[in-house]
């Protein structure tokens, strides 16, 4: 049994699961049932003056069968009291004293509101805060949320105000509705931020009905935009978290949110530099019983693995992880097509023929038999057949043999500017 | 003709003037691929080739890599 333990930026947690702030982290009932099924860690429901929602608030997208493959919501933040919530924290803790509980905050950017609420919720014991610049819609419209964490300044300035009073570690949850967030974690780091957490939920509008023309989901006939999580946007967080993690300017933990399911999806945010994974949206499809396939999940593949700590994972892959520029030019996969296991679809010929290279062949053997095959030198390696191709095990991308030394877009660009000087010293 | 086979010919025509002993002295990149300018070893002559290909570009590009790199 691996050790799960993580430490981020001073809080502490039996395992790197945490649940984010949203409806499954709303009261002291559930952060509580949450922690008996197993999470190691709650991220409240977030705090601030007390709002008021509508119906109905969420929506999904299903793919293919699958429910659930990108969530919608137009929630805000929590609708209950403060005192509410601060006793029900207290009363958690005392029953958790070795999980994370981290108060979620939102208030208007004035340093008063900042340093009240941060004093009120560190009076209940809570192990962090986490400033949440994020929530998109409602909120934004007031100045709050994403309006607040798409300005560097005002990241920056809200961080200085919490961190002025506050005693317990303070993460700052970023947007992802901004071009660049790496502008906004420096922001962060600028401030003070001892961890950023991302991401929040993105812009978005689910759909129209075709007959009503409403929006999906909307409020007696009317819509608003939305904000975006799920499976969907595993893969656009993890760019963002990746983007942090290897940014020379923002050295704090981060703990990494969007999109994470299972165990898998955890470890892969932890490589790319997360010192633990918040979870909402899996919760909300599944239950809090996910949880326990999770940590069984990562402890037998850091025992396979032969990993004796999780947080031995943190960070590995990051340094593989570059600008487009640094890639090998020279570096060379083709497609292979195994005739064994092809059940002579077409898919990849069409997908190749109509939308790629054209180097897939419909061909016929002696026997009459049609088959597949590619012509290696035509195949520029962009694995469309592969991602198209409905059996596993079908087409294999090989490398194919070195030719020419590794060149990056970066390596040929300097050789040429060598070659355009040297030519104008030959002119001279 | 196939991308592959005008690489072929690109890359024996590359090969040709380098096995001459040229040199490349001067690359202009365009909107048709990029005109490579070989120097012969006498100095004066040069021969101009328009390689269009990317496999192509990919290989005089490789070249003049290793023409920059201090020979021992
Ligand atoms: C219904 C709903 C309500 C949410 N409310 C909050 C909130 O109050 N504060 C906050 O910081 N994030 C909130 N979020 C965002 C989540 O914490 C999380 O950042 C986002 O859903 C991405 O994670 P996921 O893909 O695992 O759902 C909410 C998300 C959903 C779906």
């Amino acid at each position: 049994m691996a050790d799960l333990r993580i430490n981020l930026a001073g809080i502490k947690s039996p395992n790197p699961f945490w649940l984010a702030s949203a409806p499954p982290t709303n009261s002291g009932y559930q952060v509580q049932r949450a922690f008996e099924a197993g999470w190691g860690g709650a991220v409240w429901k977030t705090l601030g003056d007390p709002i008021l929602n509508v119906t109905s608030r969420f929506a999904a997208i299903g793919f293919n069968g699958q429910r659930v493959a990108g969530f919608n919501n137009i929630e805000l933040i929590t609708d209950r009291p403060l005192d509410v919530n601060l006793k029900e924290i207290y009363e958690t803790k005392k029953k958790f004293p070795n999980h994370a509980i981290i108060a979620s905050l939102m208030v208007e950017p004035k340093q008063e509101k900042w340093h009240e609420i941060v004093k009120r919720v560190e009076d209940v014991g809570v192990d962090g805060l986490e400033l949440n610049f994020g929530c998109p819609h409602g909120m934004a419209e007031r100045g709050m949320g994403s309006a607040s964490g798409q300005v560097p300044a005002l990241v920056e300035r809200q961080t200085y105000w919490a961190k002025e009073v506050a005693k317990t570690p303070v993460i700052v949850k970023l947007t992802p509705n901004i071009t660049d967030i790496t502008a906004t974690a420096e922001a962060a780091c600028n401030g003070g931020a001892d961890a950023i957490s991302m991401i929040n939920t993105i812009n978005s509008l689910m759909g129209v009905d075709l007959d009503s023309w409403n929006t999906i989901p909307h409020v007696a006939g009317k819509g608003a935009h939305g904000g975006y999580c799920g499976p969907a946007v595993k893969p656009i967080a993890l760019n963002m978290v990746a983007e942090c993690a290897r940014h020379p300017h923002i050295n704090v933990p981060i703990s990494g949110i969007g999109g994470i399911s299972n165990w898998r999806d955890a470890v892969e945010f932890m490589l790319m530099g997360a010192t633990g994974v918040q979870v909402c949206t899996a919760a909300m499809h599944h239950g809090f019983r996910i949880v326990e396939d999770m940590i069984d999940g990562l402890n037998n593949y850091l025992d396979s693995k032969g990993i004796a700590a999780v947080s031995d994972i943190i960070g590995k892959s990051v340094p593989k992880y570059s600008d487009w520029g640094n890639l090998d030019l020279n570096h060379n996969i083709v497609a292979k097509i195994n005739p064994d296991v092809c059940i002579n679809c077409n898919k990849c010929h069409i997908a190749c023929e109509d939308t790629s290279h054209q180097c897939i062949d419909m061909l016929t053997d002696v026997n009459g038999k049609s088959y597949l095959k590619v012509r290696e030198e035509d195949c520029v390696g962009c694995n469309l057949c592969s991602i198209v191709c409905p059996v596993d095990g079908a087409i294999d991308m090989i490398e194919a043999p070195r030719e020419l030394a590794p060149m990056t877009w970066n390596d040929r660009q300097t050789a040429l500017s060598v070659a355009v000087e040297c030519k104008a010293d030959v002119a001279k | 003709m196939s991308d592959y086979q005008q690489f072929l010919d690109e890359r024996d025509k590359i090969d040709f003037l380098i096995q001459k002993g040229c040199q490349i002295y001067g690359v202009r990149e365009h909107l048709n691929g990029a005109s490579v300018d070989f120097l012969h070893p006498n100095g004066n002559v040069t021969e101009t080739l328009l390689i269009g290909t990317a496999n192509g570009r990919k290989y005089f590009s490789s070249l003049l890599i290793s023409q920059n790199q201090p020979k021992n």
